[in-house]
């Protein structure tokens, strides 16, 4: 079963310099208990699409068309108010930077409570106990000893599980971790890797891991969306898309070094597009090395072709067929 | 005629403190010392590239700094071509001081800070030529042609401001500045973690094409080990301001020895949906550099640390051909 | 495979760059009030320039500057004929403001540029350089900090009045008031050391970044680095800085000759206000209007001030 189904959804940010199609026409799914990648570069509208899923894109920013279907419920649709009992409750998000998403003024222990009491009006104590809970599952050392300690006494590593703790707290169905661990090093970001895997397993909780680092799509994620310039590449099984792949994600696996072996890189020619105007037909066209003249004039549909795979990409087929 | 025994670079029993103050009524106290880099010794051939990889605080980028004397060592030697580098630096006279500066270079990791946002292009590549005077004038203007065309990007760009840029192009700006100088030795600092994934194959692939045609030696400093695999020669894995090995890039990823290297590498994602990862979990974090571990510094988070490792520095011993580790066990990993 | 034409093109159309100036400009053309203060400021400018022909009465001490008093029309109220009345002496108010409009000019001008000269020269040095020169630097600036600086103004004003000098002296040829030039370097004097700490934090913050690394890698010695990089790049905040001192050197100049410890012999707008205070009762144009020459001008600089702010120091970067 899907627990979101997200359609058509577009949001453009309207900036001085001229309209920023952050989002195009993003549409995908995603199975509940089931860890999703959401793959991009900078620029490629995996935040945003977070963003737009609990509706807090920033200004100037706006969600301008689209479905987004949780549990079958529009939330685009809903009231603001509505939507407020739905964030960190039914969905919830881990930021990319533990440090400037907690709060240096409060001790830990109080700003987690204030969550708890904010949203199901408990005592002060209640709420207290439900954080040790949470905090323990997140692996926190000392979880009592913590309450009264403030952001700046963790290192970044303590911190993001602080935050996995904070995005758990009122055992959300969805989680959104938006690049949890760019800022950690490596052998932190293994603990937090191990940490999200072993947490969506245990509470059945359905991950939505926003990267740009294939390598931790294919360590965690079942499934995987890609995303380039606003657009949908594809998406699909993590097998099927490694075996099969769009002529970006080909192109972008090619051009990553690996630590298992040493070959010549190809590299992908040009930048990334300004999304301001971006280029005609496929935003990818600019740089692909299959594109066509048909690539240039006309963007290509999102296709199911088969097996729950489904690209945008006028020459798959046939270059799939001539391998 | 240079000595193809002798190494292009040399560093030995390099020693970084930073001292770290209490604020007094007037005068400032100093309470503890930040052990940055503690002796540590290597060697740069002709046309290498070395890899210096560690997590972040482990002193790979102070490394770099001390070797081109901008923060002074705290002791220890760094010889370039044979002679010593920070007695030219704090003593040699100007021309001496210049010489060196040339043949000595950085690329800095966040290419976003290490361009001047008041200055064209033109005049960010240019500058060297203004500040060593080792070209005529009338040649500066071919020359910065040149450059641009060596990096990859256009005469049109040498009008344009810094902000008007991508990340990846700005970085080719840094690598063409470093080259106007045509330095032997480049010290690479992260050159390729602040840009985006599509565009680090290009960056990559343009220091390796820039080695074959120039014939420079690179130290490239990185926290990323699969990149550090893709450039290097030989690579250094440092922790804790120590060396703990150091090896040829094959034999280190291939047969890592210490446990630390060892537990790096299980750590990085590997993209392929087949191969999951054997993670090897520290516990806990790098511990604080002003009052590191006694013994090998390692030893708190090692799964294999005994008493003899919390009271005993370990050395540096060679296990194979080019292959050296400090571990009192490495016997064990072999 | 086919040829294509990619994007290049319409890269290469928009040929020169744009230099953060040119940006800068692009943004204060689009800040209303900040253009408004621009043009209060140009119209205050052109006052001054022209004073000579607005001004239907000469200035003092001329004796045609009395004609209203010689017509019997002393201590009128703002009229036609004399727009913003006359004083109880028979001077035309009117003409005087527009007289003191030059002075009001000199003194903006002139503090600014030694003010600034000082803080940004004892700014970037200390904050460039660091160690010993800092701490020294840094402790006297915190000595000009701690006085409590209007009364040493006061003090230092009077103790010059009290030595009676002559009235004007020559510069390069031109008649400048002597109680006014001291009263200005007495100002710059005690009001140059928060500015100066304000560009050192800017300095410190900027010596980190890698541009400057890269120079001093490159074999740059510190008087490139500090003319070439770090000036260049704390200029926007001097400027602002410096607009904002203009307004709050304009007010200053204007109190201390309100209350007496002025140029005897310039009748700036805060001599005018002294005089008028003796009267206040009778003859409250004589007050009014160059106050008001006071609080527009200040205005003006601090809208120019903000306008610039916020076009030189966006806080959203494109």
């Amino acid at each position: 079963m899907n627990i979101l189904d997200v359609q058509n959804l577009k949001t453009h940010f309207f900036t001085e310099a001229g309209v920023v199609k952050a989002l195009e026409d993003i549409s995908f799914t995603v199975e509940k208990g089931c860890t999703v990648g959401l793959v991009g570069e900078s620029g490629s509208g995996k935040s945003v699409t977070a963003q737009s899923v609990l509706r807090i894109v920033p200004k100037p920013g706006k969600i301008i068309g689209g479905k987004i279907l949780f549990d079958g419920e529009d939330l685009l649709a809903k009231k603001e108010d509505d939507m407020r009992k739905f964030r960190g409750k039914k969905i919830s998000l881990i930021f990319q930077d533990p440090t400037s998403s907690l709060n240096p003024l409060f001790a830990i222990g109080d700003q987690l409570a204030d969550i708890v009491i904010q949203h199901d009006r408990v005592k002060k104590d209640q709420a207290l106990e439900q954080v040790i809970k949470t905090l323990k599952v997140a692996r926190l050392p000392d979880p009592e000893q913590s309450l009264g300690q403030y952001p700046h006494q963790f290192s970044g590593g303590m911190k993001q599980r602080i935050c996995i703790a904070r995005a758990l707290l009122l055992n959300p169905q969805l989680l959104f971790a938006d690049e949890p661990t760019t800022n950690l090093d490596v052998t932190i970001q293994a603990q937090i890797i191990t940490l999200l895997k072993d947490l969506q397993r245990d509470l059945g909780m359905t991950l939505v891991m926003i990267t740009h680092d294939m390598g931790i799509v294919a360590e965690m994620c079942k499934c995987v969306v890609v995303l380039y310039a606003g657009h949908v590449m594809e998406s699909g099984d993590i097998e099927t898309i490694f075996e099969k792949p769009h002529p970006y994600t080909e192109a972008l696996l090619k051009a990553v070094p690996r630590l298992d072996q040493t070959r010549k890189l190809t590299s992908i020619p040009g930048n990334i597009p300004n999304l301001i105007d971006p280029p005609s037909g496929c935003v990818f066209h600019p740089r692909c090395q299959y594109a066509i003249n048909i690539c240039m004039e006309k963007v290509p549909p999102l296709e199911d072709v088969g097996g729950s795979h489904f690209i945008t990409c006028h020459r798959w087929r046939e270059l799939q067929g001539g391998r | 005629m240079i000595d193809m025994a002798q190494p292009l670079l040399e560093v030995k029993d390099l020693v970084k403190y930073f001292p770290v103050y209490s604020r007094g009524i007037l005068m400032k106290k100093v309470v503890g010392q930040v052990h940055a880099v503690d002796h540590i010794n290597f060697a740069i051939n002709e046309c290498e590239t070395v890899g210096l990889v560690g997590e972040s605080g482990c002193g790979k980028t102070t490394t770099g700094k001390l070797i081109l004397y901008l923060e002074r060592p705290t002791s220890g030697e760094v010889l370039f071509q044979g002679r010593d580098a920070i007695k030219t630096f704090s003593k040699g006279s100007g021309e001496e001081k210049m010489r060196l500066r040339r043949a000595m270079q950085m690329v800095f990791q966040n290419p976003y800070s290490s361009l001047d946002p008041r200055m064209t292009v033109f005049d960010i590549i240019s500058e060297p030529f203004k500040i060593h005077k080792h070209v005529s004038s009338n040649e500066w203007k071919e020359r910065v042609y040149k450059l641009l065309e060596l990096v990859g990007l256009e005469p049109y760009h040498a009008e344009r401001y810094p902000h008007e840029f991508s990340g990846g192009q700005r970085q080719r700006i840094c690598i063409a500045r470093a080259l106007a100088v045509n330095p032997t030795f480049i010290i690479a600092d992260e050159p390729v973690s602040s840009l985006d994934v599509s565009i680090r194959a290009q960056i990559l692939n343009l220091i390796m094409d820039l080695q074959n045609k120039l014939g420079m030696s690179y130290l490239y400093i990185s926290h990323d080990l699969s990149s550090v695999r893709q450039i290097s020669q030989r690579v250094m894995v440092m922790y804790l301001g120590e060396i703990v090995e150091s090896a040829t890039t094959e034999k280190l990823f291939d047969r890592p020895v210490h446990p630390y290297t060892r537990a790096l590498m299980s750590a990085v994602p590997i993209p392929d949906p087949k191969r999951k990862m054997n993670i090897i979990l520290l516990p806990g974090e790098v511990p604080s550099p002003v009052n590191p571990p006694s013994g090998c510094r390692f030893h708190p988070r090692c799964q294999y640390a005994t008493s003899k490792c919390s009271q005993e520095k370990p050395v540096l011993a060679q296990v194979d051909v080019d292959h050296y580790v400090s571990c009192h066990y490495y016997h064990k990993f072999i | 495979m086919v040829a294509l034409r990619r994007n290049k093109n319409s890269e290469k159309t928009m040929k020169r760059g744009a230099s953060q100036w040119a940006v800068a400009w692009r943004r204060f053309k689009k800040h209303k009030s900040g253009l408004f203060g621009l043009g209060m400021v140009i119209v205050l400018l052109a006052i001054a320039a022209l004073h000579t022909v607005i001004a239907p009465y000469p200035a003092r001490p001329a004796p045609d500057s009395f004609k209203p008093l010689y017509e019997g029309e002393a201590a009128q109220p703002p009229s036609w004929k004399h727009p913003f009345g006359t004083s109880v002496m028979g001077t035309d108010v009117y003409s005087e403001v527009i007289h003191g409009s030059v002075y009001t000019v000199y003194v903006a001008v002139t503090v600014t540029l030694i003010t600034m000269l000082i803080a940004v020269s004892v700014g970037i040095v200390s904050g460039y350089l660091g160690s010993y020169v800092d701490d020294v630097l840094m402790r006297i600036t915190e000595i000009f900090l701690v006085f409590p600086s209007l009364l040493f103004i006061l003090v230092f004003a009077r103790l010059y009045q009290l030595r009676n000098p002559e009235p004007f002296w020559n510069i390069f040829g031109i008649n400048v008031p002597a109680g006014l030039t001291m009263v200005i370097v007495i100002l710059s004097i005690f009001s140059w050391a928060s500015y100066a700490r304000v560009i050192r934090g800017e300095v410190l913050r900027m010596k980190e970044t890698e541009y400057i690394q890269a120079a001093k890698s490159l074999g740059a010695s510190s008087r490139w680095i500090m003319l070439r990089h770090v000036l260049p790049n704390t200029l926007s905040q001097i400027i602002v800085l410096g607009t904002l001192t203009m307004a709050v050197a304009v007010l200053l100049e204007a109190a201390v000759s309100f209350l007496g410890f002025g140029d005897p012999n310039t009748i700036t707008w805060g001599r005018l206000m002294e005089e008028g205070l003796q009267d206040l009762s009778t003859v409250w144009w004589v007050e009014m209007f160059p106050g008001l020459a006071v609080f527009l001008t200040v205005l003006a600089f601090n809208l120019v001030g903000d306008g610039l702010s916020d076009a030189l120091n966006p806080r959203l970067r494109e």
